[in-house]
């Protein structure tokens, strides 16, 4: 039904999309997924040509969008938008919200428009709002008229703009019931979210985007389960990282403190996590200081919000060789405290790079 | 309970209204400097006075160039003038006789300071080009004397005082004659009367029309506009008492002197010496009151005036709204199109129109625009406030298409609507109900704009106060009547855009249902 062939997106200098491909079958539900700002919205946008791409083609049916002679208001009329902000008409009651297109564009009769547009009130659940202004709905109201109000077009598409992320957490399952049973109906839709659960089990197809790209895509299973790249991974597991480069032995250990329990504090860290990692740190780093005389230390923190996990990694340049063997140390004292806070701890030549990673033991 | 509040809160604002304009009249009679106390014997004593004058008279040349010392201040008609020296702003004035003695018939307060100043002939001015019809007139002034008209005319005009017009045979049909007038000027010459113009000028029109078979139409102008109308082809001669100078000799061409007057200066009689004053009895209020309706509306048909004035007043103020509209919604259009082309000259057009006083801009394009073009008055008026109006409306348009979310458009783009049918359908009828309060202020304040359009000869509600005030030298009632008629139209139709406000609501119809 859709094609996009290599398509871009420029502001001025800045790149929101670089290249981006894709194919979608009728029946199909695509969930896009990424971190903010990453172009999932200028997509969607560019699909109905609400935002001019700058390079690549979108044929809908067969027909060329970016084609001048091309009747866009004809083909948008099948391939309707959800908008995150609802934008319903807010000069109008929810019926005529929804009859305005019907007679306007499609030429029906109002008697016509008002029966089929109360029908589709009704499965949305908002029959008894149909004399009501928008400004006397919830959120959750509002985003389900808009939905009605793309129904009550008649779509072959549906293009969802993070349709729940203006919604209080309440509202948010009254509007993913109604897309629920779309997708169980049929309807082909490609929805931009950061309702992870949600589109685990509705989509059939998930894309990953970062980058501008579409990074990874798959099936919900594929990409939820066994992610195969980095970012997808640290994305759908929503891991925040914490970096720090110490480059010399006389480093500020005072500073890098301050930093580490500023981030433990954004991620709401317990205080007994806190202070174990810090000792857990300093130990490592203990340890290390003898290479600083001749290289640089990157040490990460990374935590896993979804598993509840906090990773150190610390890594070097330099001449093969896990620190942490018990061989090469001058005592035990160190090394005990560390294997008594950590739950596993792993040694990895990656090319020139040793890497530590030690995994802080759970409380 | 609110439908009630209304004509309730009406009737307060008028009385209100009313009260302020008693008070003020009461302060009037009392704001007589002590510096203009001392008394006046002879014309000489005017040295060190404040003299009244008609601006772009030859009195005013004659006070600068006699009374270098004196303050010389410049009226815009004759009734403003004696009204100052009564009021005690002027100390005196100075006039020609028999407009002065026709005024002293009348009413006892004002006496002549010493014996004529000067003498000048009086004659018709036409346009310098126009030899024939000067020619013409001239030939009609020799028969006029000849068959003994002129001193018939004289005989009842400057001596009898007459106050009717005589019935003429005869009336000019012909291609019409456009006539420069001032009607508040005063009798003998001319003046306002049962709502037409009466006097030795006039009389002597209608007979040089039925001469030449002209039909004669009077052109009412500001005694001081009324050379540059003629010398800008507007008029086609002026028939207010004019005395000829070498000035205006260059700019126009005069006929033969039909008449020559005297002038004089004037002055209240308590301060002018050797005149005993009258002892003043004050009516009631009351009675004052009623004599003043009865002589300001009443009296020879006066309500008619208004009447007319009224009705200039609406249809200047409804088509202008209407063609600035218009107007606006196209500057507006263009101020917000991406190109260039478009928006810069938009955005020039507002900051003109807007930075430029409207009555500029009426004369501007009454006398320079449609110079040589014989146009209604009231077409130029509706023009000049149209314009207007648009520079301000399209900034309103533009704010009240802006304070509509984006999002709107886009919703109704992608639902498939072109463009404009989007601005039409979602953005308009969401603009209209945001833009209406604002609107309505700026409205209203073109309605009480719209007075100033007597400049350019149109008889409006302000003009029409003019002439009653001519007649009868009454600031109070006139001005007040004409403050508290302003505010009655600005409130009918504040109420007609209210109505429209409130039907534009979209929650009304749903309330008048439910209320049902």
């Amino acid at each position: 039904m859709i094609k996009v062939h290599h398509l871009s997106k420029t502001y001025g200098d800045l790149t929101v999309l670089k290249d981006i491909s894709l194919t979608v079958a009728k029946g199909e539900v695509i969930s896009i997924i990424g971190p903010s700002g990453t172009g999932k919205s200028t997509f969607l946008r560019c699909l109905n040509l609400l935002e001019q791409p700058s390079g690549g083609s979108i044929t809908v049916d067969g027909i060329d969008l970016l084609d001048k002679k091309s009747d866009v208001p004809k083909i948008r009329q099948r391939m309707n938008m959800v908008f995150q902000s609802f934008n319903l008409f807010s000069h109008l009651t929810v019926l005529e919200n929804l009859t305005i297109g019907p007679i306007r564009l499609l030429g029906m009769q109002r008697d016509e428009a008002e029966q089929k547009s109360l029908e589709i009130l009704k499965l949305v659940g908002l029959a008894e709002k149909a004399d009501s202004f928008p400004d006397e709905l919830s959120g959750g109201q509002k985003q389900r008229v808009a939905i009605a109000r793309c129904l009550a077009m008649n779509p072959e598409i549906i293009l969802f703009d993070e349709p729940t992320s203006a919604l209080d957490p309440t509202m948010v399952s009254e509007v993913l019931a109604v897309i629920r049973r779309l997708a169980k109906d049929g309807m082909t839709m490609l929805i931009v979210t950061h309702e992870m659960a949600f589109a685990r089990d509705v989509s059939s197809r998930v894309l990953y985007m970062d980058e501008g790209l579409i990074y990874e895509e798959g099936t919900p299973q594929q990409i939820f389960e066994q992610p195969q790249k980095e970012k997808t991974r640290a994305f759908i597991n929503r891991i925040r990282s914490f970096n720090y480069r110490i480059s010399s032995p006389d480093y500020d250990l005072y500073a890098m403190n301050a930093e580490i329990e500023l981030f433990c504090e954004r991620q709401i860290l317990p205080r007994k996590t806190r202070q174990n990692l810090l000792l857990l740190v300093e130990e490592l780093l203990q340890i290390h200081n003898p290479l600083l005389t001749t290289t640089a230390l990157d040490l990460t923190i990374a935590y896993s919000e979804k598993k509840e996990t906090l990773e150190i990694i610390l890594e070097h340049l330099g001449e093969a060789g896990n620190l942490l063997d018990k061989e090469r140390l001058p005592d035990e004292l160190g090394l005990n405290i560390i294997t008594h806070l950590a739950q596993e701890i792993d040694y990895q030549r990656v090319e020139a790079t040793n890497r530590v990673t030690v995994l802080l033991k759970k409380d | 309970m609110k439908k009630l509040m209304r004509p309730t809160s009406l009737l307060q604002y008028l009385a209100l209204l009313f009260l302020f304009g008693t008070l003020a009249s009461c302060g009037g009679d009392r704001s007589q400097l002590p510096g203009s106390r001392s008394t006046l014997a002879t014309a000489n004593d005017l040295q060190d006075k404040r003299i009244g004058v008609l601006q772009g008279s030859t009195h005013e040349a004659y006070a600068t160039q006699h009374y270098p010392k004196a303050t010389v201040l410049q009226y815009k008609s004759v009734s403003d003038m004696l009204l100052a020296v009564k009021s005690g702003k002027a100390d005196a004035a100075i006039y020609s006789r028999d407009e002065l003695m026709e005024y002293m018939r009348n009413s006892d307060d004002l006496g002549f300071v010493g014996g004529p100043l000067y003498r000048t002939p009086a004659s018709i001015a036409f346009q310098q080009q126009d030899t024939e019809l000067l020619s013409s007139f001239n030939r009609f002034l020799q028969q006029l004397r000849s068959d003994g008209t002129y001193d018939d005319m004289l005989k009842r005009w400057m001596e009898q005082g007459a106050t009717e017009m005589p019935k003429l045979n005869t009336t000019g049909t012909g291609k019409p004659l456009a006539v420069g007038v001032l009607s508040d000027n005063g009798l003998p010459f001319m003046v306002m009367k049962d709502n037409r113009l009466i006097g030795f000028n006039i009389e002597l029109m209608e007979r040089f029309g039925a001469f030449c078979n002209r039909k004669i139409q009077y052109i009412d102008l500001d005694f001081g506009s009324q050379i540059a109308a003629l010398a800008g082809h507007k008029i086609d001669l002026i028939a207010t008492p004019l005395a000829i100078t070498e000035e205006r000799k260059k700019r126009v061409a005069f006929s033969d002197p039909y008449y020559t007057f005297d002038s004089l200066a004037v002055a209240l009689k308590k301060n002018i010496a050797a005149q005993s004053v009258a002892s003043a009895r004050t009516p009631s209020f009351i009675t004052g009151i009623i004599t003043s309706f009865q002589s300001n509306i009443i009296h020879e048909k006066r309500y008619l005036l208004i009447l007319d004035g009224l009705k200039t007043t609406v249809i200047i103020s409804i088509f202008a709204t209407l063609f600035g509209t218009l107007l606006g919604a196209l500057i507006c259009f263009m101020r917000m199109a991406k190109s260039r082309l478009l928006s810069a000259p938009a955005k020039i057009y507002i900051a003109i129109l807007r930075g430029t006083p409207v009555l500029v801009l009426l004369m501007l394009i009454f006398y320079v625009v449609f110079a040589s073009v014989n146009i209604n008055p009231v077409i130029v008026a509706v023009i000049a406030f149209g314009m207007n109006f648009a520079a301000y409306s399209a900034e309103i348009f533009r704010t009240g298409i802006e304070g509509v979310e984006k999002g709107q458009t886009e919703a109704g783009i992608s639902l498939g609507f072109t463009r404009t049918s989007t601005f039409f359908h979602i953005v308009l009828p969401q603009m209209v109900r945001r833009i209406l309060p604002v609107y309505k202020g700026e409205f209203i304040s073109l309605v009480k704009m719209t007075s100033i359009v007597g400049y350019i000869a149109v008889q409006d509600l302000t003009k029409a106060s003019d002439i009653i005030r001519s007649r009868t030298f009454d600031a109070f009632f006139p001005l007040v009547m004409v403050a508290i008629l302003y505010f009655l139209i600005s409130w009918v139709l504040m109420q007609s855009l209210e109505y429209l406000e409130r039907i534009t609501d979209p929650k009304f119809k749903k309330k008048k249902v439910a209320n049902q």
